[in-house]
């Protein structure tokens, strides 16, 4: 019998806190009640004067910019109050993320009816294009709930930071910058406002200001400016050679440039890919979120890498795909690039996913577990992308599991981080060794840390269940409709799932169940606004593992009849789609089998703490002939008097990269390299001059001569 | 008064006004700078009106002494003079401000008025090259504008500015003897030093005489090549840098190299025309220049320790994407590589200004001794951010826009080599400005309390870096309106 201790409130917010999330809750109910023509709900809106008058006006228009800018307003504000009240700067920021997110929801009928599009010639030099369909409208309705529930969530747990002001400041710059890069119109303001989503999100990453998150915000902004630097390089290809940039499909002129429609959608898949965490790309996420505020954590995993897997469907899907009016069977020659990139996609979903999982099974620190996790749920969304593209005009299964997976993994992974900070702000403590009993102490908290555990573990009747689901029938089509190689994809699909539940009971049994000698006498049992959040969030999981075709019908059905995918498919197949099934079930206890056998396996031989030699990095790896180099240029320049300090040599022959990156690196080099050459470049002017004029000469003379 | 005249009205003013600060001597400094301002402020406008003139109503020729064009010196004041003289003007005004806030770093008092003297001469010359239409003219003025520049460079009076300055008039006579080496050879060919003259002979002189032009034209790429600091033969830009005051550094890196490269643009596309240029495969020459300095430059800037040698080395890269934009000899290259002579023009202003004002009140231009400036100098070092941020090629500013363009130009012309050493090129000028960034606004907090007291330096110092940073996030906004005017300006050029 757990005795239940008083509970104290010492937020002066939470109580208003609490009816906001009980308004935004509300607002959902309202949501489902339109959906599922609850009362004649839906027909009494859309008979409505008021609504139709609506959908007639132009200002309707207007409100992709209005979303955009209300979080900007509220970032100015909440900048004037800055720290002299720290009540109403963080209401400014909570009530303008409500208030985007009534906008957002309340417009689900228009963008129902129709695509809302917005063209301001003459900015930008293209112009500025806005655009909401289905497509973007379900990531940003999922992310105006996240949003809204972190920033609640955000308030109490950064009372207890430093430079909170600062924080809320770039958390709005950085939400507005999010709806802009989901609503935008072309990749050319999707590229805009990625950008500068990765500088504003920069400053949320390095909050800690000690060398440790330095240097994982460095790597942070390096990595995001290299995939913008990407994405830029398709958009000039793309733009000169199709010579539009809207979302519209583009495969008849890209057909005729042969290989370089593959570059195109390698530099886009790579460029968005590394804010998505995949795989050989995702070396700045394990170092970046964990630093981060919890806050920022669970945004940068719940919505900001979702928007780079966005980003990849956004492309593909409209860009790759025939558009509908002409293209109406599976065998046309036009699926066939988008079919040879999704078979490269998935393989890089698999990799990812197996890759992410391994490596969360070895760590210690929670936070860093989950950012591992993050990876390897990336590479779930990531395959299912890729089947999406690979099965072409019956891909439809593919592109459901990597939507309600976007959808799931955000509302999981952002609770997980949630609870991770909860813990941390309570014992100060991430070493999951070094935790334990914890049920007693928040027992709400666990109750939550279950929801949300269960959720990613897929186990039936929460929502990761539904996704996961899906996308193994997704791969499983894969490999019936198509190659046969990706029947080794869905066994590894099977081992990730079971290491998930496997890294979970892990968590669960060293966090909250395993006695331990800590009795956390100071720690207080409250109500704050940390909980409402964590709670509805946990609500929202439940209900969607317990209703799962609520989000098909809601979200995923408008989103595939808008894309060019066989009608007769999603009706048959997604409409009536029944997750409940006996194989499913069978399948994921099976899972949840494998998944206790490695636990047990794993903590009898002490398996967890076994860690790779630090080479084995795939930084290292990849880099390694560019280490060589750089290692070894001080001696090809001087020979044996290489005059280089002994520090700088051992800085260049490190084998950690954790210590010394890539541009550390580099930068060092230069300096050696600047040292030997600059000065003589510059005392060989004469030299110079005269060398060059001759080579000109000399060329242009032989070639006068030659012709 | 006749239009025609207006642009000499230019020339002689700031003639004029050089000639009347000495005799101010006895005077209030304050009344020179006043004076100096008022000139400035007119040639501005003027400028401006002679763009509207030239782009609505027609192109003025104007020819001194009335003797007809092939013995006389004539004027051209065409769209594309009139844009860069604007330009020139503005930025130069900018500049102007700036520096009458006693920001001149190093000079001693008494050097003050020979200090305008100098601007004032050195504008008359940017103006003279970019209005003349005669090879020979164009030299004499380059000639004053070099010597000049060498008295800038050595108005500190300290040793190590002597060499540099000693470097400079070296290179630089090296690279305007080439250049009138390559005028007479041209003279002997054609027997014209009038630009539009020599290019409609130019097709038969080659045809006769093609050892001649080529010899001219190679002794012309190396002798710009030269002053216009472009890769291999920068040698003299770093040193010079570091030594000149920070306005007259301003002045060199975004206003007069670039006055070179658009004598550059001229003798290309004027006096030689694009068939003769492609049949000498002139294109591949400089593009190869401009691909080494690209990365070259940056490779350097990474390297250095001292803000203001970094800032020239990386001003040498930029000179690397103009002679990328021009080295394509197309109608996009060119638009944007004019468009990046306006971008860069403003972005490296700004630098070079908030980094002078810091190195006027804080004596220091080490980069590592930025850490925490942001705190103390949050105005100098915003704008820094903005400009460094432009020069990344991040959108929202202009150097945004003029790597769009100059991306869209290369691959116009199926050099997709290039495309990719401009990416390259913007990760290594990630590499050496975003440290700077980071240092100056999250790492030593301990200045924090010193925001309170929001730098105390003069109005006339924070006005210009205000409206820079402001400048290029309305360019990188709204180009557009700006791409007309450079449009036309190509068109006048190219035709």
């Amino acid at each position: 019998m757990i005795k239940i201790p008083r509970m104290k409130i010492f937020d002066s917010m939470a109580r208003s806190n609490s009816y906001l999330v009980g308004l935004s809750l509300f607002l959902l109910l309202v949501f489902i009640a339109f959906v599922g023509n609850w009362f004649g709900f839906n027909l009494w809106i859309s008979n409505s004067k008021f609504y139709s008058q609506i959908l007639d006006s132009h200002f309707i228009d207007y409100i992709s910019i209005i979303i955009i800018v209300i979080p900007i307003i509220g970032a100015i504000i909440e900048l004037v109050y800055g720290d002299k009240s720290i009540k109403h700067r963080d209401k400014s920021v909570i009530y303008m993320g409500f208030l985007t997110l009534i906008i957002v929801v309340m417009i689900y009928p228009v963008i129902l009816h129709r695509t809302l599009e917005l063209h301001i010639p003459g900015v930008f030099s293209l112009g500025l294009n806005l655009r909401i369909d289905m497509l973007g409208y379900a990531v940003l309705l999922l992310s105006a709930f996240i949003w809204f529930f972190v920033m609640i969530y955000a308030h109490e747990y950064m009372t207890k930071e430093k430079k909170s002001t600062r924080f809320f400041f770039f958390l709005s710059l950085t939400y507005s910058a999010v709806i802009g890069a989901i609503i935008s119109g072309d990749l050319l303001m999707m590229f805009i406002f990625f950008e500068i989503m990765t500088i504003t999100s920069y400053m949320l990453v390095i909050h800690g200001q000690n060398d440790q998150s330095y240097k994982a915000g460095y790597n942070y902004i390096i990595m995001g400016l290299i995939g913008g630097f990407l994405i830029l390089t398709a958009i000039i290809l793309l733009y000169f050679n199709i010579g539009d940039l809207r979302f519209e499909s583009a495969i008849e002129k890209l057909e005729e440039l042969g290989n370089l429609k593959y570059w195109i959608m390698g530099l886009l898949v790579f460029g968005f890919g590394i804010k998505a965490g995949m795989a050989p790309v995702h070396v700045w996420l394990p170092r970046a979120h964990p630093v981060a505020p919890t806050p920022a954590s669970a945004l940068l995993s719940g919505v900001m890498i979702k928007v780079g897997a966005f980003g990849i469907i956004r492309a593909a899907s409209s860009y790759y795909f025939p558009s509908k009016d002409v293209i109406t069977s599976i065998n046309d020659p036009l699926w066939s690039a988008a079919s040879h990139i999704g078979a490269i996609i998935i393989w890089t979903g698999i990799i990812t996913m197996a890759l992410g999982v391994f490596l969360a099974l070895q760590q210690a620190n929670i936070k860093k577990m989950l950012a591992y996790h993050s990876i390897s749920q990336m590479g779930y969304i990531v395959t299912g992308i890729g089947v999406a593209l690979y099965l072409g005009y019956e891909g439809a299964m593919g592109l459901t599991g990597a939507m309600y997976h976007i959808i799931n993994h955000a509302l999981f992974k952002s609770l997980l981080f949630m609870i991770a900070g909860v813990i941390y702000y309570h014992t100060k403590e991430l070493d999951m060794y070094k935790l334990g009993g914890l049920w007693k102490k928040l027992p709400f908290t666990t109750f939550t840390f279950a929801v949300a555990a269960l959720g990613i573990s897929g186990i039936p009747l929460f929502n990761g269940y539904v996704s996961k689901t899906i996308l193994h029938h997704g791969i499983v089509e894969a490999y019936e409709m198509g190659n046969h190689l990706f029947f080794y994809a869905e066994l590894m699909f099977i081992v990730v799932s079971a290491g998930t539940v496997c890294s979970f009971i892990k968590m669960f049994y060293y966090v909250f169940l395993r006695k331990t000698t800590n009795e956390y006498k100071t720690m207080v049992f409250d109500y704050s606004s940390l909980d409402i959040a964590m709670w509805s969030m946990g609500l929202i999981i439940i209900l969607i593992g317990l209703f799962p075709s609520f989000i098909l019908k809601s979200l995923i059905i408008p989103i595939l009849n808008l894309t060019n995918y066989d009608s007769y498919f999603i009706e048959h197949q997604i409409l009536h789609l029944n997750v409940f099934k006996s194989e499913d079930l069978l399948m994921t206890l099976m899972i949840v089998g494998i998944g206790i056998i490695i636990f047990f396996v794993g903590k009898k031989f002490n398996l967890f703490h076994l860690h790779l030699p630090k080479w084995l990095s795939i930084e290292y790896l990849v880099f390694f002939p560019a280490y060589l180099f750089m290692r070894n240029l001080c001696r090809l320049m001087y020979g044996d008097r290489c005059p280089t300090d002994k520090d700088d040599y051992a800085k260049l022959s490190e084998k950690d990269v954790e210590k010394i990156g890539f541009i550390d690196r580099f930068v060092i080099t230069s300096n050696v390299f600047n040292r030997k050459y600059e000065q003589s470049i510059i005392r060989s002017d004469a030299l110079i001059y005269t060398f060059f004029i001759t080579l000109i000469l000399v060329f242009m003379l032989v070639k006068k001569h030659l012709l | 008064m006749n239009i025609e005249q207006l642009p000499i009205i230019n020339l002689l003013l700031f003639l004029l006004m050089a000639l009347v600060i000495p005799l101010l001597k006895r005077r209030p400094f304050k009344l020179t700078l006043i004076l100096g301002f008022i000139v400035l402020g007119f040639v501005f406008v003027s400028s401006g009106y002679l763009l509207w003139y030239v782009n609505n109503i027609d192109i003025i020729h104007y020819t001194f002494g009335g003797h007809e064009a092939r013995f006389g010196i004539e004027f051209i004041i065409d769209p594309f003079s009139a844009l860069f003289t604007t330009i020139i003007a503005g930025l130069a005004t900018i500049i102007y401000i700036y520096s009458s806030g006693d920001a001149t770093e190093g000079i001693e008092k008494t050097e003050y008025g020979r200090y305008y003297v100098l601007l004032f001469i050195l504008l008359m010359s940017m103006f003279g090259i970019l209005y003349t239409n005669d090879l020979f003219n164009t030299y004499v003025f380059i000639e004053i504008l070099s010597i000049t520049t060498c008295a800038i460079i050595s108005i500190k009076k300290k040793k190590d500015t002597y060499t540099a300055a000693f470097r400079y008039v070296m290179m630089n006579e090296l690279g305007s003897l080439s250049y009138l080496f390559g005028v007479a050879l041209i003279y002997m060919a054609t027997g014209f030093t009038n630009i539009t003259l020599i290019g409609e002979t130019m097709q038969n002189a080659y045809a006769l005489y093609p050892v001649n032009i080529i010899i001219a034209l190679s002794f012309m790429i190396i002798g710009l090549g030269i002053k216009a600091a472009i890769f291999p033969f920068h040698i003299w830009l770093p040193d010079a840098h570091s030594a000149a005051p920070s306005t007259s550094s301003a002045i060199l890196s975004a206003i007069v190299i670039k006055v070179y490269i658009l004598v550059f643009v001229k003798v290309l596309f004027r006096v030689f025309n694009i068939d003769i240029l492609n049949e000498m495969n002139i294109s591949t020459i400089l593009l190869v220049l401009a691909g080494v300095g690209m990365i070259m430059g940056s490779v350097f800037a990474i390297a250095q320790k001292d803000v203001k040698r970094m800032l020239g080395y990386s001003s040498v890269a930029q000179m690397g994407y103009i002679l990328l934009g021009v080295g394509l000899l197309s109608f996009d290259g060119l638009r944007a590589a004019f468009f990046h002579i306006l971008s860069h023009g403003l972005m490296k202003t700004a630098l070079f200004l908030s980094v002078g004002e810091i190195i006027y009140y804080k004596k220091t231009r080490k980069v590592n001794d930025f850490d925490g400036m942001g705190f103390i100098m949050p105005v100098a070092m915003g704008v820094f951010s903005i400009a460094a941020l432009g020069m990344i090629g991040i959108p929202l500013t202009s150097g945004f826009i003029s790597k769009l363009n100059l991306g869209l130009a290369v691959l116009d012309h199926n050099q997709v080599i290039f495309l990719v050493i401009l990416i390259i090129s913007s990760l290594l000028n990630v590499i050496y400005y975003l440290p700077i960034i980071i240092l100056a606004f999250l790492k030593n907090e301990k200045y924090r309390y010193r925001m309170k007291s929001i730098e105390d330096t003069p109005r006339t110092m924070i006005a210009p870096l205000i409206l820079l940073g402001v400048l290029i996030i309305i360019l990188g906004l709204f180009p557009n309106q700006v791409m007309i005017l450079i449009e036309a300006a190509v068109n006048s050029i190219m035709s």
